[in-house]
């Protein structure tokens, strides 16, 4: 059926995304709150004035605390030694580049969506994704870093799955891992240059050729 | 293009992408890093064909050792991966795995595309378990959106067996390939039979024998054919009988224990601490399944056991597997008689997300339904526009960053998307089971003959589409 | 009548080509290429559903020295380049190329930085067979096509029907007898890059002669 005849979908409201929801989305299932809380006592909250503490962000029912490079590795090992929290897997080890300057995030007004302009420094974030089996919880521990030289400690002593996945970020986003045993490319050929998942990397490809007429690359394209 | 990067030039100067970048350079496979600081660089590294630093490798500097690579083109190893293994005679002592073989950037693509056509890309990550691919980004997807709980339920139950569909023939490719990697070509002719009857079910319902784009974000594309009960049935009968014909072939036969009894042992501790999950994890005891920990499509309200074994070797996870599947017939059958009791859409009716195309089965195959292509070119032009629009631009994602699991058959497989609010991921970042497992390789081979050393790479079951992506 | 009647039981007459071709064609041994998904679709083909055994395809070889087909099944890499083309490099004369699926082909759905798109940027390719993945009765309409490019290949260069002898040379390069060395005969054609005999490997095509399909 047709957008104007369908019950469900009044013209001008945005996907699933209604404003009581945006509230609901906020808030933590109860052992995420056992697990801030945790957090916040042994290393503090930025929002309550702790300069060094932690931030903590809650979104789609996700916990994620945002450390700093100096205390990574402490969190790490707290988050896998204490008995309240015992994050046995870290589950995944990824990295985001936000690329620097000001962008137009093009939207489009089927759905209702403005086009906005972002504006930003550039920074790479890491995201390290920490499971725990035993008490059933999932949260994410994300340090930002300056994208133009970004370093971080290793964390290879803390967790072993992390040689692979911190060989990935490097080659990928160019951070480097003080002290890690091994850090050389892992999916790229070891005399690549760039690290193709950087924002200003081209994703490179050729002009696909029709009769009479050729389709640019998925990047060059303006659709 | 590609032979250039292998001439005997050092590699050119300066980063052609504005990156000041000087850790660009190789180490070698044993150096270790001093004081904490970028890898150490070399004068004038040169590059040949077959790899550039053989000369710092250890059986230069000992004598008793010898480094013998293995790969990438090999009968055995499962795919393009290399390992360059350091033998003191035939005994394992170390074992560096190499990939990137396979590496296709998909991840990089996805961000070029809107979120539908992602699934296309990130269904050929993981080759032999496509339907998994798609199910961990369309739930990302539907969290990010928010629609995790609007998904009709007659989708959720046809994700469900379609994906338990999808383990069986993964396990079935992994008794296959395993046997034949071992010399029994009977079990890959055995193997490849079974998958040919799932296979048939997939085409049935989807389209396509592999990589079948069917599950979308908001449901799947389709409906099931009408006899698509029945035919599943036949099916899923005759498997447990199969799976007992590859149990009398290989359970007691003394050769197949000789081989896998005590090969690639990885106890729960170091499963942990190297991130193994799924078989693998489960064969050492720890009874670890996201079906169980973080469900989704209603699985937990199906009936099945979660299998561990005890030993963590290659036999557990041999007998885990096959245990694996029985219990995926279980579900399978169990759905189905929920599928014939349930009616509805297979697709979100939020009409601002769903694919808006109808399918049906033509006189040229399956395409848009007639009534369909005739209301939206001859009867209404908004219809059109809704339709031009959706397919070619997409809906558009709130801004957020969500993780999802799913128990893929190799472990735990996850999705960290990433949304900027647009019509376009901005960063798909999937954790990848066999990454993780190639990883711990070095750990599990570590003492072991060669001959044991494809044992043990066959018992994690890696597959290079989704280590390498 | 006439020769038939003379001729034994049991004697097979033909000319040394078409018995050569066809022994090539009915015993062409794939080399075990498969990258990634095309290879489960080409194991499928030659498990016992889709038998590939039955066109001679018996065995998938390990060692690229035995092999004389090379299906390169799944999307070939930057990092994988070199080492399909070592393989080639391996592979014994005569040796053909089958390029499985659109990754191969063309690169595919996968228009980016890692991926060769094509393989025939690295190796001479002898048949494209297109799909994500092709079905396994696509693979073996390819196969089979081959087999026929195969038992129609020329050991020598022959006039088309109807050509002149000059325009034959001229098109072959025919190379005139060298004057200046006594006795000895030095007028022949030049190896032609579409036979067996004149191959140039390199995909910029070396020689000098005019190509042709072979």
């Amino acid at each position: 059926m047709s957008r104007d005849t369908n019950p469900n979908v009044t013209l001008g409201e945005t996907a699933a995304m209604r404003e009581g929801d945006l509230e609901l989305e906020r808030t933590l299932p109860d052992h995420l709150v056992a697990v801030r809380d945790r957090l916040v006592e042994a290393f503090g909250n930025v929002a309550e004035g702790d300069a060094d503490g932690l931030e903590v962000l809650a979104d789609r029912r996700e916990l994620t605390v945002v450390t700093g490079p100096e205390r990574l590795i402490e969190l790490l090992a707290f988050c896998r030694d204490d008995p309240a929290l015992q994050c046995e897997l870290l589950s995944d080890l990824s990295g985001v580049h936000w690329l620097g300057g000001t962008h137009e995030a093009s939207a489009q007004a089927t759905t209702g969506w403005p086009t906005y302009t972002e504006q930003r420094t550039g920074r790479i974030e890491v995201n390290y994704l920490l499971t725990s089996i035993s008490h059933g919880h999932r949260f994410r521990v994300r340090v930002n870093l300056d994208d133009e030289a970004p370093r971080l400690p290793t964390a290879t002593g803390v967790y072993s799955v992390a040689d692979f996945l911190e060989r990935e970020v490097y080659d990928f986003f160019g951070v480097v891992f003080a002290d890690h045993p091994n850090l050389q490319r892992i999916l790229m050929p070891e005399d690549w240059e760039g690290h193709p998942h950087r924002k200003d990397y081209p994703l490179g490809g050729v002009e696909v050729e029709y009769k009479g007429a050729t389709i640019p690359p998925p990047d060059e394209r303006d659709y | 293009m590609s032979s250039d990067q292998h001439s005997d030039q050092p590699p050119e100067s300066g980063a052609p992408w504005g990156e000041e970048e000087s850790v660009t350079e190789p180490t070698s496979a044993v150096a270790t890093h001093e004081g904490g600081d970028a890898p150490a660089r070399r004068a004038e590294p040169e590059y040949t064909l077959v790899g550039g630093d053989w000369e710092e490798l250890p059986d230069a500097v000992e004598d008793d050792l010898m480094v013998l690579n293995m790969g990438p083109q090999h009968p055995s190893t499962h795919g393009v991966l290399r390992m360059r293994l350091t033998l003191d005679g035939e005994t394992v002592v170390d074992n560096e795995p190499i990939i990137g073989y396979l590496h296709t950037g998909i991840e990089k693509n996805v961000e070029f595309r809107p979120w539908v056509p992602g699934v296309t890309f990130v269904t050929r990550m993981d080759y032999l378990s496509p339907l998994f691919n798609e199910l961990g980004y369309c739930l990302a997807v539907e969290k990010l959106l928010g629609v995790t709980d609007e998904v009709p339920e007659r989708a959720q139950i046809i994700r469900v067996i379609m994906t338990e569909l999808n383990r069986i023939s993964s396990h079935m490719v992994w008794l296959a390939t395993g046997g034949m990697e071992l010399g029994s070509t009977t079990a890959m002719i055995f193997g490849f039979r079974e998958r040919e009857t799932v296979l048939d079910l997939f085409e049935q319902v989807t389209g396509l024998r592999m990589n079948h784009a069917y599950i979308r974000p908001g449901g799947v594309s389709q409906d099931v054919p009408e006899d698509f009960v029945e035919r599943a049935n036949t099916v899923v009968t005759e498997i447990p009988n199969r799976l007992q014909e590859f149990e009398d072939l290989l359970t007691e036969n003394p050769i197949w224990i000789e081989r896998l009894k005590g090969v690639g042992v990885l106890t729960a501790e170091q499963c942990l601490d190297l991130g193994v999950t799924g078989p693998p994890l489960r064969s050492a005891g720890i009874p670890y399944d996201v079906r169980v920990t973080d469900p989704y499509c209603g699985i937990e309200t199906y009936d099945f056991d979660v299998i561990t074994g005890e030993d963590g070797d290659a036999y557990a996870r041999y007998l885990l597997r096959i245990e694996e599947a029985r219990q995926s017939v279980r579900i399978i059958e169990q759905a189905l008689e929920r599928l014939q009791r349930t009616e509805g859409p297979v697709m979100l009716q939020d009409q601002k997300i769903a694919w808006p195309a109808q399918l049906a089965l033509g006189p040229d195959g399956i395409g848009n339904a007639q009534e369909y292509i005739s209301k939206i070119m001859g009867q209404s032009m908004e219809s059109l526009i809704h339709h031009f629009k959706l397919v070619t631009e997409g809906f558009t994602v709130p801004a957020g960053q969500v993780y999802v699991p799913v128990e893929s058959p190799r472990g735990e497989l996850g999705y960290h998307v990433t949304s900027n609010g647009t019509n376009k991921p901005y960063r798909v970042k999937v954790r990848d089971p066999s990454f993780i497992h190639v990883g711990a390789l070095p750990t599990a081979t570590r003492g072991l003959l060669i001959a044991d050393v494809i044992v043990a790479v066959a018992s994690f079951d890696p597959v290079m589409g989704g280590v390498d992506r | 009548m006439g020769l038939e009647a003379k001729l034994p039981n049991g004697v097979l007459l033909t000319s040394v080509e078409k018995i050569i071709n066809w022994g090539r064609a009915g015993s062409m041994w794939p080399a075990t290429f498969g990258l990634a998904c095309c290879a489960i679709e080409m194991m499928s083909t030659g498990g016992s559903h889709y038998d590939l055994a039955r066109f001679g395809q018996e065995v998938f070889r390990a060692s690229p020295r035995q092999a004389d087909l090379m299906i390169v099944a799944g999307r070939v890499s930057q990092k994988m380049a070199p080492i399909v083309r070592n393989l080639y490099d391996q592979m014994p004369e005569p040796k053909w190329v089958l390029s499985m699926g659109v990754c191969a082909s063309s690169g595919g759905m996968f228009n980016n930085y890692a991926i060769v798109q094509g393989v025939d940027h690295v190796v001479p390719v002898d048949m494209y067979v297109p799909g994500c993945p092709p079905r396994p009765e696509m693979l073996m309409d390819g196969i089979l096509k081959l087999q026929d490019k195969v038992k129609n290949e020329q050991f020598v260069e022959r006039p088309r029907p109807g050509e002149p002898m000059e325009e034959f040379r001229r098109r072959t390069g025919w190379i005139d007898p060298d004057p200046s060395v006594e006795g000895v005969a030095t007028a022949r054609f030049a190896p032609r890059s579409g036979t067996r005999a004149g191959r140039r490997d390199t995909p910029a095509g070396a020689d000098a002669g005019p190509s042709q399909e072979g």
